[in-house]
């Protein structure tokens, strides 16, 4: 096989995917490579939703906010359906401590112009009777900026709408080396086993696994798989009626941000926060937590333990439910929180958009749509520069 | 955390007979099952086992129950029944969920230094139109329901599937005073032993080889009131316009047995796909060993046999995990591995059992290719046949 490609887009889960998906409505002969299935990495072992509010204020809300308004687009535009389900949020407060450090980043979210505001105990008691009676509050978000998607299905969705612009895709497709032109030390080509695929255009999608793409090229690519792992409950009846955060998530997600929880000792090491939602068949899906455990996606039952009792202790009837499996994934980490979507100095015609860390399934339409722009040469929607693979550089 | 040296999954003959030949050893062995009743399918096998020159046959079933669980409590095994294995977790760490819904259940954590997974296997179902209306059930289940519960699954029972399981539960369903309306067999020719099937004739249950079950009816109680079966063609596809209807308030399905691979696949054993065993199965070497050091295997869980291979394999399994603790010699396990060896051979004789023999040697030297056992180890494999 000697095939000849505009861009070829490493990596079929829900960054990959939207990539091709753009690259195609451009006009791009596009391939989408995939070393094992579609949505057989992260994007088939994370949780389902997409929010601004857990997202620092700036950049990292401002994509969220434009990806779940893209989604809602998307939903009425795609023949493919991925089971878009606009449902509200709650970060909810045990300490009053909390729920000033939720109002003041409250505040910070209503001046950008996000819709956000603060609920007392007994309105969060009517929003959702089965939960704790004795929290302090929460912080809400409408539908406007908080919905669930099937992850899978968003990245079918994307391959399934992009085929119909020609979209060629291999999975199962082992990347052996990429060449480089000797002068310009621009793309040539992939090899593969499916033979070799000239392109002057690659895109590295492979989350997680990008930094081993990345060393094909000699490019670091400073990201870390980080683990998070998920209880499935079987199907009851919808205890909860919008995704269910502690405020202490934003804690095991940002490490800079510090508020002492009452937590057991076990909870704490293994750096669990409280997450649920229901899934479209209504089973629960109960969360989380985030180790570094290298690419090792086993489940671990301490884990299991402190997620089942962290849960709990937000809803206690949780305890009549019986949990029917679990399942870990690895979230492409990158130190500042923040991913790369980018160019690379370089190498001309090398393009990195991976990093997401959790945001991937949220981030993944502006994702796709930003690498399009700026394989494109356009003007991304808003200045990106934060994102750029150069800022490490040094 | 509590530590033991052998944690053995499933209280059928391997599991027990694991246990049995490690605490005897010296080891301490932790036995745990699901069920009520330790013994897992003996204690509904009222029959006679049979075969060539297998040594207990002409002994029932539940009798070799009831001296296995004897043996059990004199080499002190400890056994947690109504206890469930949820998984294996990184560094041997084994979740056990302790007691049965509403009533009091705990949430242990075992620390293995040796696992055996002995978990059996379950029964295929097979699909047709009203498969899932309350009645169709699985046959090993109308065994159990009359032979360890004593209830009967129907008053009219259709069984389809003629292997020796199908043969032997519809004559204990006629023992236990139910009805066999029929009993339908897709192949051309009777599937088990000829004996069985003659048993059932001279009951004067019809059979109907070279038919299939199309659609299991339903009446106005939402239970099964019938079925209709067809003439199959030789994909066992029914063949439209030869339809028949037969009355019946059971149907029970003989369609086979897989192995029960959860656990096998949560450790990370690598699984061999095996059509004369039943499904994929953990490949495994001649001590049972999986892929996974210190993680042996045995019983159905390692292939579908029958109890007595069951037995053997589990013996194997117990003697090599205490030998890997140092409780026996490598001198003694190996003269204890060899005569049972010799006696799986003399088991797996006979038209179904030699096709068994030659896919546990194949399984065998796939172990040694995808294990990566050192050469003169592989040698050794082959000499113990």
């Amino acid at each position: 096989m000697n095939k000849v490609y505009d861009a070829v887009v490493i990596g079929a889960g829900a960054i990959g995917t939207s990539a091709a998906y753009h690259l195609c409505e451009k006009g791009l002969k596009t391939a989408l490579l995939e070393k094992g299935d579609i949505a057989g990495g992260s994007s088939s072992h994370c949780d389902a939703v997409a929010l601004i509010c857990d997202k620092l204020p700036g950049i990292d809300t401002k994509m969220g906010q434009a990806s779940i308004d893209y989604y809602m687009e998307l939903a009425k535009r795609f023949d493919y359906d991925f089971e878009f389900d606009p449902k509200g949020c709650l970060y909810v407060c045990e300490t009053e401590p909390e729920f000033e450090a939720a109002s003041k980043y409250c505040e910070l979210q209503n001046n950008d112009g996000y819709a956000l505001r603060m609920v007392n105990n007994e309105e969060l008691c009517q929003m959702e009777p089965h939960i704790a009676k004795d929290l302090t509050g929460a912080l809400y978000t409408p539908p406007s900026g908080s919905i669930a998607v099937s992850p899978y299905k968003v990245c079918f969705a994307f391959v399934e709408e992009a085929k119909k612009m020609g979209l060629e895709v291999y999975t199962y497709c082992d990347i052996k080396k990429i060449n480089l032109n000797g002068k310009t030390n621009g793309v040539e080509s992939v090899e593969t086993n499916y033979g070799t695929i000239r392109t002057k255009r690659i895109v590295n999608c492979a989350g997680a696994w990008a930094p081993f793409i990345g060393e094909l090229t000699g490019l670091k690519i400073p990201i870390e798989p980080r683990k998070g792992t998920n209880l499935v409950s079987e199907q009851t009846e919808r205890l909860c009626h919008n995704k269910i955060l502690e405020y202490g998530y934003m804690m095991s997600k940002f490490d800079s941000i510090h508020f002492k929880r009452k937590v057991s000792p076990l909870a704490e090491e293994l750096n669990v926060a409280f997450n649920l939602e229901y899934t479209k068949a209504n089973n629960l899906l109960v969360g989380g937590n985030r180790l570094f455990r290298s690419y090792d996606i086993r489940s671990e039952i301490e884990t299991m333990k402190a997620i089942a009792e962290r849960a709990l202790r937000f809803y206690p009837e949780l305890a009549d439910i019986k949990c029917i499996r679990t399942y870990s994934g690895v979230r492409p980490f990158v130190i500042d929180h923040l991913p790369i979507v980018s160019d690379v100095d370089s190498i001309p015609g090398y393009y990195i958009a991976a990093g997401h860390e959790g945001d991937g399934i949220c981030f993944s339409p502006i994702t796709g749509r930003f690498m399009s722009q700026i394989i494109a040469g356009e003007e991304t929607d808003f200045d990106i520069s934060k994102l750029d693979f150069a800022r490490f550089a040094s | 955390m509590i530590q033991r040296d052998v944690l053995v999954v499933g209280a059928g003959p391997a599991g027990l007979a694991a246990s049995i030949e490690a605490g005897k050893a010296g080891a301490a062995v932790l036995l745990v099952d699901l069920n009520m009743q330790p013994g897992g399918q003996l204690f509904k096998q009222i029959h006679k086992f049979f075969g060539s020159s297998a040594h207990r046959s002409g002994t029932r079933g539940y009798d070799i129950g009831e001296q296995l669980l004897r043996e059990a409590l004199e080499a002190a095994v400890e056994i947690w029944m109504q206890s469930t294995v949820i998984g294996i977790f990184p560094g041997n760490k084994i979740g056990i969920e302790r007691g049965m819904d509403g009533k009091e259940k705990e949430l242990v954590t075992v620390l293995a230094r040796k696992i055996v997974i002995a978990t059996g296997a379950s029964e295929n179902a097979i699909r047709f139109k009203g498969w899932t209306i309350p009645g169709v059930m699985g046959a090993g289940a109308a065994q159990t329901m009359i032979n360890v519960n004593h209830v009967r699954p129907g008053k009219r029972v259709v069984m389809l599937g003629s292997g020796n399981v199908g043969l032997i539960v519809s004559y204990q369903l006629l023992q236990a005073g139910c009805d066999v309306a029929a009993l339908v067999e897709a192949a051309p020719g009777i599937g088990g032993y000829a004996v069985h099937a003659a048993k059932i004739r001279r009951a004067g249950v019809p059979i109907y080889t070279g038919y299939t079950i199309v659609e299991a009816k339903k009446g106005k109680d939402g239970c099964v009131c019938g079925c209709i079966i067809a003439k199959a063609d030789d994909k066992y596809d029914p063949i439209p316009g030869t339809e028949e209807a037969i009355e019946c308030d059971a149907i029970t399905l003989a369609a086979g047995l897989k192995p029960v691979m959860d656990l096998p696949k949560l450790a990370g054993c690598t699984l061999t796909y095996s059509s004369a065993f039943g499904g994929y199965i953990p490949i495994h070497n001649d001590r049972m060993e999986t892929s996974q050091k210190g993680i042996f295997t045995a019983g159905d869980a390692a292939g579908v046999e029958e109890a007595n291979t069951a037995l053997e394999e589990g013996k194997l399994a117990g003697i090599s995990a205490a030998e890997e603790l140092n409780l026996i010699s490598k001198k003694k396990a190996d003269i204890l591995r060899k005569e049972i060896w010799e006696r799986l051979v003399s088991l797996r004789s006979g038209p179904f059992g030699e096709r068994r023999l030659k896919e546990k040697e194949s399984v065998l030297k796939e172990y040694a290719k995808r294990a990566g056992i050192p050469a003169a180890e592989d040698q050794e494999v082959e000499k113990c046949h």
